[in-house]
């Protein structure tokens, strides 16, 4: 088991969960994070720290997987998060918004580290 | 014995220079085992040295571990000792199917643990809101992090009432019970700091004990206000904070209950009046 970013992260970027992973297992994309499904210990303490729930366990995925599937790819490409950085300044802008993911989410690496 | 010999002395089955060079490269600290207790067949205790930049919040779990091949082998601990102790001391089951305990238990002073460098946890008083109660339940070696909170000055600073409650199945598991009986009051600072403010509660599930039972059960019935001397069976949202650290199961059943009775979960970026160890294993 791990714990997955999910949609509500794309465009918000809060980046409080950065600072309690013990492990340093968030990656930084352009507009969200992911979580290095192999690195994650599973201590559940990113959860409650995100403002906006985007940290699920991943037995909350969809039974495709979709968000394990995004977890694994992004956190082999773009690079290791270990200080929370500065977010986007329209994060709230998008804070309530659904399916963002297929809107919005970019490819592109993150650079806070 | 020179340090060049000594850089030469086998840890198990790796020298000491290669625990170094692995340590390094992992960017983990390399600390020596000072202290190991056994309580029980099943329960024991042991301490590092503390690494003089290692800086962590009462409450905090670590990772710790050994040499597993090539790589680390690491699991996450909650520190037992308070903020300013010169020591880590840590709590743990002996698992003998374990990965990591099964190894941990043979240890001996002077053998060497990788500790990482990013203590963290929400079982910490940051993540509380202000209140009058401070409720430590913990379960089995749950009871780890909140022997380290106890004795952190700024937890009486918040707090005018402090109790501690440990729940395991046999009577002998009651680890560092006569700490919390004897030794603590007999203290210097805390002797003084907790005196009518502190209340150590354990049961046990399993044999005759004055307080039997589930800690769970015994708020339900009414036990524990009665014993403790409290009105009414519910924890108060304005004035009663909780800490739980207990198995998953546990957790599950306090966190509901606590619920129930109007607490809001807390967090580092967000206190609340309850908090869940999530990390805690075994």
């Amino acid at each position: 088991m791990t714990f997955i970013v999910t949609d509500a992260c794309v465009k918000c970027k809060l980046m409080d969960c950065v600072e309690v992973c013990p492990v340093d297992c968030f990656y930084e994309g352009e507009n969200c994070l992911v979580i290095h499904p192999e690195e994650c210990i599973d201590c559940g303490i990113c959860e409650p720290e995100c403002p906006i729930e985007a940290i699920k366990p991943d037995d909350e995925d969809t039974p495709e997987q979709f968000w394990l599937g995004v977890n694994t790819k992004y956190s082999e490409i773009w690079p290791n998060i270990t200080r929370k950085g500065i977010s986007p300044a329209d994060a709230d802008e998008y804070r309530d918004e659904k399916d963002k993911f297929e809107r919005y989410f970019s490819e592109k690496p993150g650079n806070t580290d | 014995m020179s340090i060049g010999m000594s850089q030469e002395k086998t840890v198990g089955s790796a020298t000491l220079l290669e625990l170094q060079s692995m340590a390094e490269a992992r960017k983990l600290f390399l600390q020596r085992v000072t202290w190991v207790h056994h309580w029980t067949n099943g329960l024991f205790s042991f301490r590092i040295e503390r690494p003089d930049s290692f800086r962590f919040r009462s409450g905090e779990f670590v990772m710790i571990g050994l040499k597993d091949g090539e790589r680390p082998l690491l699991r996450a601990y909650s520190i037992v000792s308070p903020n300013w102790e010169e020591h880590l001391e840590f709590f743990s089951v002996k698992v003998p199917e374990g990965p990591l305990t099964s190894r941990l238990q043979h240890l001996k002073v002077g053998d060497y643990l990788f500790l990482s460098k990013k203590p963290t946890g929400t079982l910490v008083t940051d993540a509380l809101k202000p209140g009058k109660r401070l409720f430590m339940i913990g379960t089995g070696t749950g009871l780890a992090p909140l022997l380290s909170v106890l004795r952190d000055t700024e937890t009486h600073e918040k707090f005018d009432e402090i109790i501690i409650t440990h729940t395991v199945r046999e009577e002998q598991e009651l680890a560092y019970r006569n700490f919390l009986e004897e030794e603590i009051h007999a203290d210097e600072i805390f002797g003084e700091l907790l005196r009518d403010r502190f209340t150590y509660y354990p049961t046990v599930t399993r044999g005759e004990f004055r307080t039997r039972g589930r800690i769970t059960e015994r708020i339900q019935l009414g036990d524990f206000a009665k014993d403790l001397g409290l009105i009414g069976n519910r924890f108060n949202p304005q004035t009663a904070r909780v800490m739980v650290c207990g198995s998953m199961a546990f957790n599950k059943d306090m966190a509901s209950m606590l619920e129930e009775h109007g607490l809001k979960e807390g967090s580092n970026s967000s206190p609340g009046s309850f908090v869940i160890e999530r990390a805690f294993v075994g």
